[in-house]
This record gives structure tokens, C-alpha cells and sequence, in this order.
């Protein structure tokens, strides 16, 4: 069986999340290896949601926000744009592949755009292969909770 | 020619018997004899009796700016700081958890500190190149002039050329190693948080046992909490007990957000620290 890899998508309410939707209504196809978690914000996103995921199994994850200067809050993407370039930094210096974590800013418009960079990173991340580096092996005691 | 600390020592002691006397501080964070000369320890002198127990040679690398916020605002403090010592207290009035006004800063210019542990000079490795305190209101001593420059991140070349693979390895060998007694976030100046994002049971961020997925998480998040705040003083790997190089991780972050940001930790109490912060015109490059 080939390798499908598991692909944590979060995405802004206000434009990546309505950009999948039109995505969905423009009847795009793209993989189905994007799981997508909706936040109001790409400035909700926590870098420890980042590492987190990775820990618990995930292959990549790919951050989707207004572009700068559209945001529904007027500054939210422009901090976390710092924020996040930061995170990538860090999980660069602590040995993970860099193409991994991939932050895209889409609009609510760029139905297309959402179907495209979903392709791309899934292909991506299928070249690179399982993540193991970060995730938390079985024998572990996360695993009974 | 070297640092006379002795002198040092004994304008510290003066100026602190002078402004507990006149009632100007009602504490003064120094240093005092731990159990033998090469092992001082941090000491909070709140009379002048207590100022005769003020000792300042090389081995005093302990961060002092850490007591700063265990005390309740408006407490009037003098604090003893060498160079990165100020960067933190300039750090600790941005994020405004100290008044500036409500301290007076002894500055301490010194070099050739060393490791009361193994005996090494610090100053090329885990400090940030700097010999005089960037804030002060009392100078004690004369401003070091001539000793090399050094850039703090010269240490990081080695690191930086490793291939990821080894790169992931050193860095799983090394947190493995860590016990979680959360000696580095209790020396460090910058990390107050209460409580910790470590501690929390709701969300549960990460593993509290000493085991290789929790100390990962525990340690990327904690790099990432002190993100442009990070004054590289040293003292989170010179505080834990199996030697972890965290001040190597610190730096490149340190690095990293000079260079995307252009701003450096603590080196003016008029910015702001550069996560709580953006520019408009900041690139997207930073995130490729």
C-alpha cells in the first residue's frame, strides 16, 4: 500500500476556511489527506499546536491565512506571521525536514489557489516520506490515555 | 590587566549600605558567600546589617533581574547587573513587569566571569558579547574598554553546518538527557509565567515525566516562549544539573529573530519585544 500521509490543515475562518469552501462548491478535486481545523484567526494558532501535531502523528501541517493587510481582525496574520516564521526556525535548528510546516496565505476567493497548495504540499510530503523524528512511539504512556 | 573585583565589591557594599540607610530601596539583590569563595550565591541584603554579607568576584554569573518580579509592584529595588544582567531587567520594564522607576541599577562592567562549575571563562561563549551594563544609574568601577569582540553567535557555526539528521540527533541525545527539575526556567529572568504552559492539566501540552517526547515539547515551546526576549545570559545551561547546551538553541532563536526582525532583545526600554510586535512591510520571506 502506498503512503498516505496525515495532513493537519488550520485554517482562518474568515479566508482559508471560505476559500476551501468554494473549493468544495466549485467541485475542485484535491487529496483527502488534509484534515482541516477551523480557528478564527491565524493568529489563534499556538506553536505548540504545531508541535503538538507533529508528536501526535502527523506528517505535516500547513497553516492557512488571510493575506496580510485582508485580515477580518486588521492585525491577527501580521502577528502570527512573525510568530510562525519563528516556530519555523526553531523546527528547522531541531533537525525537522523544513517542508513540512508550510504557512500559505489564501483568500476567501482563491478557491483554486486552496486546491493547488493542497496538492503541492500533500505531493510534498508523500516525497518526504513518514515523519518519524517527532512522533511519540507507541510504547509510550501517551498512547493508554 | 583584569578586573579588580575586590574594588568592585567594595563600592557595591557602599552604595548599598548608602541607599538602605537613607530608606531609597528597600532591597538590594547582590551576591553573598555560599559555601566556599567559588561558589557565591544569590542574596537579597534588606538592612544594612545584611550588607556586610555582599560578596562580587568572578564566579557571581547568577542573573539577578530573576528576583525582580517576585516581589509586588512598587517595591523600591537596587539590583546588582553585568551586561546581560541589564538586557534582562530592560526586557522585564518592556514587557512592563518592573516600573523603571521603581529600581536603581548598579551597573557591574566586568569580563573573564567564570563557570563556578568547571572553572571556564564564560564571556565568548555564553554571554552576549557585551562588558558594560547597556542601562545603569550607578557605574561601579571603570567601563571596560579593549577586550575583544566577539560575536555571541560565533559559537553557533558548528551547529549551524550540521546536516538535519545529526542535527536531530544531537538535539534528541541532549533533551533526553534532561531530568525536568525546571532548574533553567527558575534561573531564568524571562520565564514568569504562572503557571507555566508545562504545569497546565487543561490543555495538557506535554508529557510531565522525564521522557524524550514530553522534554521535546517541554523545550521547542519554552526556545519558542522566549523568542526575541531571550538576553543570552547563560544561565538556563550553567543551571541545570546534566549540562543540556540550551543557550545554544537560545542563540540561533536569538539570531534567527535578529535577522528577520532586526531587533535585538533588551537593548532599549522603549521597544517592544518583537513577537508582540509587527511592521507592515515585514516580509513573506521570513516564512519560506
Amino acid at each position: 500500500m502506498s503512503f498516505e500521509p496525515k495532513i493537519l490543515g488550520i485554517a482562518c475562518n474568515w479566508c482559508t476556511y471560505t476559500g476551501a469552501d468554494l473549493a468544495g462548491t466549485t467541485r475542485l478535486q484535491y487529496p483527502q489527506n488534509l484534515r482541516v481545523v477551523r480557528v478564527m484567526c491565524s493568529s489563534r494558532i499556538n506553536p505548540s499546536f504545531i508541535f503538538r501535531a507533529f508528536q501526535l502523528g502527523a506528517d505535516g501541517v500547513l497553516v492557512g491565512g488571510c493575506h496580510p493587510g485582508d485580515c477580518h481582525y486588521n492585525t491577527g496574520n501580521l502577528y502570527a506571521r512573525r510568530r510562525l516564521a519563528v516556530t519555523k526556525k526553531i523546527l528547522e535548528f531541531s533537525g525537522m525536514e523544513p517542508g513540512r510546516f508550510r504557512v500559505e496565505w489564501i483568500s476567501a476567493s482563491e478557491g483554486n489557489k486552496f486546491a493547488e497548495v493542497v496538492t503541492e504540499f500533500t505531493a510534498q510530503i508523500k516525497a518526504l516520506g513518514p515523519q518519524t523524528k517527532f512522533k511519540i512511539q507507541p510504547e509510550s504512556t501517551l498512547e493508554k490515555i | 590587566m583584569s578586573i579588580n573585583f575586590k574594588q568592585i565589591e567594595d563600592k557595591l557594599k557602599t552604595e548599598a549600605r548608602k541607599m538602605l540607610e537613607e530608606g531609597k530601596v528597600s532591597l538590594v539583590l547582590a551576591y553573598r558567600k555560599g559555601y566556599d569563595e567559588n561558589h557565591p550565591l544569590p542574596y537579597v541584603a534588606k538592612c544594612d546589617s545584611d550588607v556586610d554579607h555582599i560578596v562580587f568576584n568572578e564566579f557571581c554569573t547568577a542573573n539577578m533581574a530573576r528576583y525582580l518580579v517576585r516581589y509586588p509592584r512598587g517595591t523600591k529595588i537596587a539590583i546588582a547587573v553585568k551586561a546581560a544582567d541589564s538586557r534582562a531587567v530592560i526586557q522585564l520594564i518592556q514587557e512592563d513587569k518592573v516600573k523603571r522607576a521603581d529600581l536603581i541599577i548598579l551597573g557591574l562592567p566586568v569580563y573573564g566571569m567564570k563557570n563556578f562549575k568547571t572553572g571556564e571563562l564564560i564571556d565568548s561563549k555564553t554571554t552576549c558579547g557585551f562588558y558594560n551594563p547597556v542601562l545603569y544609574d550607578i557605574l561601579l568601577g571603570e567601563e571596560v574598554h579593549g577586550q575583544p569582540v566577539v560575536s555571541p553567535y560565533d559559537v553557533l557555526a558548528d551547529y549551524e553546518a550540521m546536516d538535519k539528521e545529526a542535527r536531530f540527533a544531537f538535539w534528541k541525545k541532549e533533551f533526553d538527557r534532561c531530568i525536568r527539575c525546571y532548574a533553567c526556567r527558575k534561573a531564568c529572568p524571562m520565564c514568569y509565567c504562572d503557571p507555566c504552559f508545562i504545569d497546565q492539566n487543561k490543555p495538557k501540552w506535554g508529557e510531565k515525566s522525564p521522557e524524550s517526547s514530553g522534554n521535546l515539547m517541554y523545550h521547542l515551546t519554552r526556545f519558542h516562549h522566549l523568542a526575541g526576549r531571550c538576553i543570552d545570559c547563560g544561565e538556563c545551561s550553567r543551571a541545570c544539573p546534566v549540562d543540556i547546551p540550551l543557550y545554544l538553541f537560545h542563540k540561533k532563536v536569538a539570531k534567527e529573530c535578529e535577522e528577520m526582525f532586526g531587533q535585538q532583545a533588551g537593548m532599549s526600554i522603549d521597544d517592544k519585544p518583537a513577537l508582540v510586535n509587527f511592521r507592515v512591510d515585514d516580509s513573506d520571506k521570513i516564512l519560506a
